[in-house]
This record gives structure tokens, sequence and C-alpha cells, in this order.
């Protein structure tokens, strides 16, 4: 194949994808749960198992979503939030089961990923709070994951 | 005396410094959680070892004594095969805690050849096999982490053919034989500390409120492990209380009843 052959190729490929493919195709769950697992990595050097199973979805700026989960007093938790939106800014907050903030200070936010850190006082439900702070998209994918040791 | 320079590099490194800090979102002490519990989503429902890990931090434990490889008895009906296998990748978990390689390798296999029986199989084979390397080579870390994606995979793949239900299966027998061993090592050495581990009740709710949804599903196992959790609801739902010794032994012979429900044939 001839070097104009393989341009014209590649440039016809582009257009296909540009047009066949949906806008949403842009990012997915998946693509911020690849973000959320790039957070948690380092920590899994230090002992934490990140579970496979994991939270998703989309959220306009501004907007929250709570989802509870079950710790265990005696584990050490850390819930990873991330997105696919570079310019997004996530957060990721861990409350009891009375609404009281439970995290540990070092729990932090960095643009599109943000951590918190749990060493439940009691075992029970919790609620962990995601948000997009701010997108410059109208909806941002997110995805939580999370670890334990 | 700081120089000009100096004092300017300070000051951008001071404003740096406040700008990273008010680009933290500072959290709510106190969130109403009544308000919140409308916008709530499902449980992740916890991995057995998540809780034998808690457990083991409290003293140690024989394991093997709760090690289990005799072959269950084999099903037609897709919900007990979900329920079993389940169950069987909990025992998996308790293998890797015994480090008890046979057992490991033994497990691995049944948990493929249950899945084959409920369709699922080619997502499994791969971590079967991860399964019985990492047991040969004694890698526990690596078992524990391919277990867990055996049994994503194996919802992954339920999921993929709106097998949601049946998913839903194979972490409820999974969470009953965890809850049964808990329970049992509990009962042998109680502390108020093992017996809080039992405190559960949102995941209790959310296992009866997926039953409910369930009437397809009209078999005696399923019936039994809905009136077994309405059995075990009060003796976990305590608030602040502590969970007693009775209730612990009484949960332990729930958990048995419906396990031994799950393993043998009606």
């Amino acid at each position: 194949m001839n070097r104009f052959t393989k341009i014209s190729l590649q440039a016809s490929l582009s257009l296909v994808v540009c047009f066949v493919l949906p806008r949403g195709a842009a990012g997915t769950v998946d693509d911020a749960q690849s973000f959320a697992l790039q957070a948690a990595e380092p920590y899994v050097k230090e002992g934490f198992q990140v579970r496979e199973d994991y939270w998703g979805g989309d959220l306009g700026s501004g907007e929250k979503k709570a989802v509870r989960q079950q710790l265990f007093k005696g584990n050490e938790y850390w819930f990873w939030l991330g997105t696919e939106v570079e310019r997004a800014k996530i957060s990721v907050h861990i409350y009891d089961s009375e609404g009281k903030l439970a995290e540990q200070p070092d729990s932090w936010e960095k643009g599109h990923f943000a951590a918190a850190h749990v060493i439940p006082k009691a075992t029970g439900s919790y609620f962990i709070i995601v948000a997009v702070e701010e997108s410059p998209e109208e909806r941002t994918h997110w995805a939580l994951v999370y670890g334990f040791r | 005396m700081i120089s000009f320079s100096k004092s300017l590099k300070l000051s951008v490194i001071a404003l740096l410094g406040v700008t990273l800090y008010a680009s933290a979102t500072p959290a709510p002490q106190r969130i109403d959680v009544k308000q919140m519990s409308k916008k709530v989503e499902n449980v992740v429902v916890p991995l057995p070892n998540e809780i034998f890990g808690a457990l083991n931090k409290l003293g140690s434990v024989n394991w093997r004594e709760y090690v289990r490889t005799e072959k269950s008895s084999n099903f037609t009906e897709r919900p007990r095969i979900a329920l079993l296998l389940g169950t069987v990748i909990a025992d998996g978990f308790i293998a890797v805690q015994a480090e008890d390689a046979p057992a490991v390798k033994e497990i691995g296999q049944r948990v493929l050849s249950l899945s084959k029986g409920i369709g699922v199989g080619n997502s499994i084979t791969p971590h079967a096999k991860a399964i019985t390397e990492a047991a040969d080579k004694r890698k526990w870390e690596n078992v524990r982490q391919e277990l867990d994606r055996t049994q994503s995979s194996v919802q992954a793949a339920m999921n993929e053919v709106h097998d949601e239900k049946l998913s839903q299966l194979v972490s409820l027998g999974g969470w009953l034989r965890g809850t049964q061993v808990l329970s049992s090592v509990v009962t042998k050495h109680f502390s108020a500390d093992g017996a809080e581990l039992l405190h559960q009740p949102d995941l209790l709710v959310h296992f009866q409120t997926q039953l409910q949804a369930m009437p397809e599903f009209n078999l005696p196992i399923i019936r039994d492990i809905q009136s077994g959790l309405g059995e075990v609801k009060p003796l976990v739902d305590v608030g602040s209380s502590h969970i007693s010794p009775e209730s612990v032994r009484r949960i332990n012979e729930i958990t048995t009843r419906l396990d031994n429900g799950i393993v043998t044939r009606d």
C-alpha cells in the first residue's frame, strides 16, 4: 500500500468514526473507572485490596450522589473517585449512619481524582457522597472504587 | 532582611498554597441522612474476605476447621446453581484464609463447573486457571484477587444477558456462607467486637428487598432464605446496643440451616 492510499484510508476511517460514533462515546463509566483505579494504584503497594465491584454513573455540575456501604470496624478503607473529564473537579466524602463526617484528614481532591480515607469506629452502614463540583461537560461520568486492609 | 526576589517567591508559594487549599471543597461536618437516603444507590455486598480480615484482627482463627471441599448436590434450577456458586466462592475465600492449596484448587474447578452449568463458563475459565496457578505458587493475595474477579465476571456475564436476579443470588449465597462462618467463629470465642461484625441490618434489608422482587423463583430454598433473613434481622438490628452471645448463636443456627439448604437437595 503506497503512502497516499494509507493516508486516505486513515482519513476516511477517522471521518467514519467521527460521524458514526455517538457523542457520548467520547467517554464512558469504564473510562472513569480506569481513572479511579489509577488513583488506587499506589495504595495497592501499601497492602490495600481493591474490590472489582464499583459504582458509576454520570452527574451534572454541582450534582451529588450517595452510595451506601457496609464497613467493618477493624478494617481500614479508601474510596477512590475518578472521571475521564480532565478539567472536572470532583469530590468524595464519607459519613456515618448518623450523618456525621467520618473520614480521616488525609482524604484528598486533585482535579479529576478524589479519595476519602476511613477507619470505621463502628461496624455498620456508611454514606459515601460523590459530587461533580465543576465540569466543562454537561454530564460527567464518574466511577468509585474501594479498597480495604 | 528578605530580598525582593525571595519575598516575591514566598508570596507566589503562599498564593499557590491558598489557591490549592481553596480548590479542595470543604466537606460539611453533618448531612441530613433522611434526605440523602432517597438518593442512595444500591449497596455493594462485601466479600467474605473483607469480614474475615476484620475477624482475623481480633485474634487468630483456625480457618482449617471451616474449609469445605466436599462436592455438594448437582442442581438443574438456575437460581439454586447461582446460590450454590456464591457459597462455593465464599468457600474459596475460607480456603485462602486457611492457606490450603489443594482445597483452593478443588474449589476453583467446582466454581468453573457451576459457572458452566449456569451458562457463564467461558468468562470463568481464565480465572479458574489463574486460581490454580496462584494456589500452586501459594500466592494467596493473587488467589483472593482472582476469586473477587471470578465473582465479578460471573455477575457481569449474568447482567449482560439480563440475569441480574441470578447475579444477586450469587452475592446472597456468598454472604450467607460468610455470615455462617463469622457467627460460628464468634460463638466459639465470643467478644463484643466480633459480634459487632454481624451488625449489618441494611444489608439484610437489601437482600430481603431483592428476594421480594423474585416471585418467579418459586423454590422452597428461596422461601426458607426469605423467612431466615426475617429471623436474623431483629437479632442484628440493635442500634448502638451490643449483639448478645445468644443472638450470635441463633444467627449461626439460622445461617447453618440455610447453608445446608443451599448445598443439599430438598
